[in-house]
């Protein structure tokens, strides 16, 4: 099947874009619908460097997996959502991948229409991915624990805080991950950020340095950057407790170790995923899914503190902090 | 320091991050999220993290902060940094990276690297006399090392080490397009394209330059009364041309560049008198191609590394180094002036390997080994002077004769081989505990053989508190300059001279109480010996020898400081203390700050606008023995910078303002070089620049 439209290419369209200087950025919106109705288009918020190269990444990452460029669609802030939707049935796309929250809408919008995925959003509710699938940038528990396992063979025990409203889906998949590493996942449910403080203040101070460990996950209910984060950091360095997170900045700060998006890798994905919705449409259940296509970092103080043996585990990471 | 790195805007995000419910998030709330701040995710999107090598009191300055700051030259962004002050010499007005104090008028103890490549010219044994600016667009980040360096790089890694990395196809990505225009008549125009060429990642610059210069005014030079051009402007005038092209694929990575500055004016003229005439090129025309693989199995990693570097230094128009009418002695009257013109040719070859092995439990080693080929393969010069200085013909233009193929002009060609050696263990001794042990064995082939030991202890205090204790010990190489220096009656080169040395130690102290709040204490001291100078000469002619003669202690303190004070204000600065005394006279070494301070406020007004401003305080700078004019004058300038993006669009403007209220900044001039009153810097200008990225 063609998913490709020989269109124009994706670099190109911000200079149509530029010339045609609207307010409301269509970046393939010049672009002929040559392949009608058999394309695959790729819908995106328009933000500044370096977010803009996050989803560059993944937009090159779907046309090597298609073999082909494919229309791409910049849409900015107070674009009208009504308008680009129109767009984009005019264009007569058969799939459409939506990234961000920006490309979540529209997708949204078009999911009864046609084939619609989502990628790279973070903290997303169930209810939002009733009648779609929705790739987020939450790394998958089961590759987060077999780090953990591998840097932290004695570790039994793994502590999270998360909003059952954001993360409920997540816990499910932390709980059958921990049972595959024979960790037993403790999950405290916290509905405000002084409910999480509490949770965590009680769970650090009675922590086995040797067995338990700390996962701290996108939660933005759960972990503030203010209150919970120092706090955790802190105790967890005092108390010889491994902290790892599902948030790269954290790792900077601190924690031990941290997955984030392999942004090619998960283009790729969303390109391969979208060939299947097309072939087979009923096979791909709708639904929320964790990210696979993942990186990693480390904070070598962090590690060398908890009595890792910094040389031997580093060159498995991406990432190594701090950088002197 | 590291929160200099992350930009303003991902810094508002993240600082947004902890207020933000899940309903109220933004897309760049979200993807913060995964990716952390800016700086986070310009990495994770693919740009190069810094090699972490060693242990060092280090700063990194990222393109997000150059862009922040407005800079658009490398010495405006150094002279951020902690500790490093950015000087002038009269001689083209040559920038000197006064780094702690160490002050020369060549500036040969600071080692300034291109991607990892040695930028130095073996004349003078600095970056090359005739330097006119390096741009900035095309700079991913630079790595400032403070302190010793020879442990791992060699020469001249001695009071600093400044590591420009250009920008690979991740960090350009798409295509830019810039002009700049303004004060002086200074344009500028580049493109930077970052993109896939068939297999190979490919990031390309160009860019294409003009400026008249500043015509800040010298009172008095080197001529004598009856003649001089004095009061008369500078020359700063000079055209540009720079061009970087890297290619890279998996493991494999190669870079070519190319610098030309031509019709480069004279400043302040070569001899210190104002040459309204002459003009000078530099052509630095240089490749590498490297090759990394952190993991081959079982522990090992290893790389290695080939350069070639061609630098030509020409006299396009020979300078006129005293005006006409100069007379040097009874009836030695030179109708045009003193006319001169050396032009040097040189040709540098370097190839390296390493490997690293962390199959000892609790131990990381890195060994190397690596030949330089330094060859200065051609001289020629043209005059209309004798080595006595007693003219030829009526000392005028036509005068001018090739001295080129006579064993009378100022060099002959020099070659200069190096074979070297090192190897470096970071031991874990405790989980908190972390000892460097490193050394670098090299052998000269003029002078011989100079080991640099170095040692570093760092300890994780705290959770939020690290401390380091360092010390290490460099070499600077003498110049060709210095060694074979010939028919000048002023000063004579040395074969016999051995390289200039330094101890330092450092102690450094990290704390960061809060998430927004970062700061460092670092104390220093260092004793330089056999200070590579003139000493008077007993068997004159020349008047003077250079010779290995005396000393400089130095001690100080730098402190830095980042605060992120809201989520869109952030506040950096540091204050950086020193004392240095020449050890021979015990009097002050002279010259370089004793004092400065340096305030940045970045403000990002809205999504897509920022402003910022730079205070530079600038302050007791003594003169050394033989020097009586009174201190240099402090001064303290600010800059300013506004950038925004306009509208929803592609564009972006900025306009840059610098010492906004025209103060009076100077930097000394040489005793008894006749420029009594210091060489005028940092003239308030003003320029607006627009860039277009697709």
């Amino acid at each position: 099947m063609q998913l490709t439209e020989p269109a124009v290419p994706a670099s190109r369209r911000a200079l149509l874009r530029q010339a045609l200087g609207g307010a409301l950025v269509l970046a393939g919106g010049a672009a002929p619908a040559a392949d009608a109705g058999r394309g695959l288009a790729v819908v995106y918020p328009d933000l500044g460097d370096p977010f803009r190269q996050v989803f560059t990444s993944i937009i090159e990452g779907i046309e090597d997996k298609l073999g082909g460029t494919v229309t791409s669609i910049a849409v900015a802030n107070e674009a009208s959502l009504t308008q680009v939707a129109d767009d984009i049935r005019k264009r007569g796309v058969q799939v459409l991948i939506g990234l961000g929250r920006g490309g979540m809408r529209i997708a949204a919008s078009l999911a009864t229409e046609m084939a619609v995925l989502v990628g790279c959003v973070v903290s997303v509710q169930e209810a939002e991915a009733r009648t779609f699938p929705v790739h987020t940038l939450a790394p998958d528990p089961a590759l987060l624990l077999a780090r953990l396992k591998r840097l932290r063979p004695a570790a039994r025990r793994v502590h999270l805080v998360y909003d059952p409203k954001l993360n409920g889906w997540l816990a499910r998949l932390a709980r059958e991950a921990a049972r595959a590493e024979s960790l037993e996942l403790q999950a405290q449910e916290a509905a405000d950020p002084a409910e999480a403080l509490r949770a965590y203040t009680q769970l650090l101070a009675a922590a086995d340095p040797a067995r338990d460990a700390l996962w701290l996950p996108q939660d933005p209910t759960t972990v503030d950057d203010n209150a919970v984060l120092p706090l955790v950091l802190r105790e967890g360095w005092n108390r010889n407790v491994a902290v790892f997170s599902s948030h790269l900045a954290h790792v900077k700060r601190g924690a031990l170790f941290s997955l984030y998006p392999d942004n090619r890798e998960l283009g790729r994905t969303l390109a391969a995923a979208a060939q299947r919705l097309l072939s087979a449409p009923k096979a791909v259940a709708p639904g929320v899914l964790p990210l696979r296509q993942a990186r990693a970092a480390i904070n070598i103080r962090t590690a060398a503190h908890l009595g890792i043996d910094v040389a031997a585990v580093q060159s498995g990471f991406d990432l190594v902090y701090p950088s002197n | 320091m590291p929160g200099r790195s992350a930009g303003l805007v991902g810094l508002a995000v993240a600082l947004s991050l902890g207020a933000a419910s899940a309903a109220a998030q933004t897309d760049e709330d979200e993807l913060a999220l995964a990716y952390g701040d800016q700086r986070s995710v310009s990495i994770a999107a693919g740009s190069r993290q810094s090699l972490r090598q060693a242990p060092a009191v280090a700063s990194v300055i990222t393109a997000e902060a150059i862009a922040a700051m407005g800079a658009v030259d490398l010495d405006e962004v150094l002279q951020t940094v902690a500790g490093l002050h950015v000087g002038r010499s009269a001689n083209q007005y040559m920038p000197l990276y006064i780094f702690r104090g160490i002050y020369s008028q060549f500036n040969p103890q600071v080692l300034l690297l291109q991607n990892g490549v040695p930028m130095t010219t073996m004349f003078v044994g600095n970056k090359g006399n005739l330097w006119a600016g390096y741009p900035v667009e095309d700079i991913a980040r630079i790595e400032v090392i403070r302190g010793p360096g020879s442990a791992l790089y060699g020469a001249d890694a001695y009071a600093g080490v400044i590591n420009i990395v250009t920008k690979s196809a991740q960090d350009a990505r798409g295509t830019a397009v810039g002009l700049r225009g303004g004060s002086f008549d200074t344009r500028d125009g580049w493109v930077l394209h970052g993109g896939k060429l068939g297999p190979l990642d490919l990031s390309a610059y160009l860019r294409v330059g003009a400026t008249d210069g500043a015509r800040s005014l010298i009172e008095h030079d080197a001529a004598q009364p009856a003649v001089t051009h004095a009061p008369g402007p500078l020359t700063l005038s000079h055209d540009a041309v720079d061009a970087n092209l890297e290619l890279a694929l998996e493991r494999w990575r190669a870079h070519v560049g190319y610098k030309l500055r031509s019709d480069v004016g004279s400043a302040a003229g070569v001899a210190s008198a104002l040459d309204p005439v002459g003009r000078g090129r530099s052509e630095r025309t240089h490749a590498d191609l490297s090759w990394t693989e952190p993991e081959l199995g079982n522990g090992w990693g290893a790389g290695m590394q080939a350069s070639v570097l061609r630098y030509v230094d020409l006299a396009t128009t020979n300078y006129v180094l005293l005006p006409a009418g100069t007379t040097l002695g009874p009836g030695n009257v030179f109708t045009d002036g003193l006319i001169g013109g050396p032009n040097k040719w040189e040709r540098q070859m370097r190839v390296s390997a390493f490997a690293t092995y962390s199959g000892f439990s609790g131990h990381s080693l890195r060994v190397g080994i690596g030949h330089d080929d330094l060859n200065l393969y051609k001289t020629t010069e043209y005059k209309n002077f004798n080595p006595n200085y007693s003219r030829i013909g009526t000392g005028s233009f036509g005068d001018v004769t090739d001295f080129s193929d006579t064993l009378l002009k100022f060099m002959l060609p020099q070659r200069r081989r190096v074979d070297y050696l090192y190897a470096q263990d970071e031991w874990r001794l405790h989980p908190d505990w972390n000892l460097t042990a490193g050394v670098r064995r090299d052998h000269y082939s003029d002078f011989g053989d100079t080991t640099n030991p170095r040692l570093a202890l760092v300890w994780s205090a705290a959770y939020d508190v690290t401390v380091k204790l360092m010390h290490g010990r460099a070499f600077r190489a003498p110049s060709f300059n210095e060694q074979y220096s010939i028919n000048n009656p002023v000063v004579g080169g040395n074969p016999a001279i051995k390289p200039e040395t330094i101890g330092t130690t450092e102690a450094a102290f990290a704390w960061t109480p809060a998430d927004t709040l970062q700061m460092q204490l670092t104390l220093f001291r260092y004793q330089m010996r056999d200070i590579i100078r003139s000493a008077p000469n007993p068997n004159a002619p020349p008047a003077g020898l250079i010779q290995n003669r005396g000393g400089q202690d130095g001690r100080g303190a730098e402190f830095e400081l980042v605060w992120d004070a809201s989520r869109s204000l952030r506040l950096s600065g540091n204050l950086a203390l020193q004392r240095s005394v020449d050890t021979t006279t015990e009097t002050d070494a002279g010259y370089a700050p004793h004092r400065r301070a340096y305030l940045q406020a970045d403000w990002v007004v809205a999504r897509g606008t920022s402003i910022s401003g730079q205070l530079n305080h600038v302050a007791s700078r003594a003169r050394p023995a033989g020097d009586a004019r009174a201190p240099v004058k402090d001064y303290t300038t600010l800059d300013m910078s506004a950038r925004t993006r306009l509208g929803a669009s592609d564009w972006e403007l900025s306009l840059m303002l610098r010492n906004l209220f025209g103060a009076d900044a100077r930097e000394p001039s040489l005793a008894g070089g006749g420029i009594v009153n210091d060489l005028p810097v940092a003239p308030r200008a003003a320029y607006v620049q627009a860039v277009y990225r697709y």
